[in-house]
């Protein structure tokens, strides 16, 4: 029973719940939005976890998270483009919210570990999560052009 | 002559950021870890190079 | 407190399964099946079989996705194809 347990509790709860939610219904927008969102916060709540139950290899989960989720995530960006083509979603709110809070998460589990390579992993995490998330969304609002789906296989 | 250059300098470039990057992110660090790490990064320099260049070629 | 971490993510799980279930458009199913992998990555990793945990994130989060949806736009692809030629 620590305080990072009930962090990573709250943090699937809160931040997993609505990403289901969203995911199973609304516009094709919001859902691909919510997948986007949702590999964010599941890489914070693997960070989570591992401090939560001291074991450091569990960062590693996070590090192929942070890699892994944002190409998913351009996958869809890529082969849905022509149905996401009429109205991009712009997530601008959540990209800040994954932002800070990976942020947040990131400096305290730093300061928790103490420096050294443990310290200079985290942060590379951090700044792969967002520069992902960043990249992802973009991507979704239809910010690279010239990467549209061709008519040709 | 200065095509081959580089080409060789920006797959070095990308050996030594993957090189260290996978040095950064291992648990402990020995010599055959330093081994494998290094001959990962040279294919990985390669392909990235050749991404980069299929890329930027467009 | 455990335990509670433990019912929420098996309770995320049920939900992005049932979702899986319920969604029918193949395209909006990948998404879901990718959520789905997530919830299943998080519930590896609590009840502490991490390695399990790495090959899902590393399986569910890019490569089911792509094939389905590849599949999915080559049977449209071929389905317009033949009905063109009609």
């Amino acid at each position: 029973m620590n305080g990072w347990l009930v962090a990573a509790t709250v943090l699937l709860a809160a931040g997993f719940g609505p990403v289901v939610w969203g995911v199973a219904t609304g516009p094709l927008e919001r859902r691909v939005v919510a997948q986007n969102f949702g590999t964010s916060v599941v890489c914070l709540v693997m960070l989570l976890l591992s401090q939560a139950y001291v074991r450091p290899s569990y960062v590693d989960l996070a590090l192929v998270l942070a890699v892994l989720g944002p190409a998913g995530t351009l996958v869809y960006a890529r082969l849905l483009a022509d149905d996401l083509g009429d109205d991009p979603p712009h997530a601008n709110l959540l990209t800040v919210v994954a932002a800070s809070a990976a942020t947040v998460i990131v400096v305290a589990m730093c300061v928790a570990t103490g420096p050294g390579r443990a310290t200079v992993k985290l942060v590379l995490i951090g700044v792969l999560l967002v520069a992902g998330n960043v990249i992802a969304s973009r991507a979704l609002a239809g910010g690279f052009p010239g990467a549209g789906a061709s008519t040709r296989d | 002559m200065g095509r081959a250059a580089a080409v060789a300098a920006e797959v070095l470039a990308w050996w030594l950021l993957l090189t260290g990057a996978w040095l950064v992110l291992i648990s402990t660090v020995d010599a055959l870890e330093y081994l494998v790490g290094a001959s990962a990064a040279l294919l990985a320099a390669v392909a990235a190079q050749a991404a980069r260049r299929a890329m930027s070629g467009r | 407190m455990t335990d509670a971490l433990t019912l929420v993510s098996l309770l995320l799980v049920a939900a992005s399964a049932t979702a899986a279930v319920a969604v029918r458009d193949p395209a909006r199913q990948a998404l879901v099946l990718a959520v789905l992998g997530l919830a299943l990555a998080v519930l590896f990793t609590v009840v502490q079989a991490p390695d399990v945990g790495l090959s899902q994130l590393a399986v569910g989060s890019a490569l089911t996705p792509l094939l389905i949806l590849l599949s999915v736009r080559k049977v449209r692809r071929r389905g317009q194809h033949e009905g063109g030629d009609r």
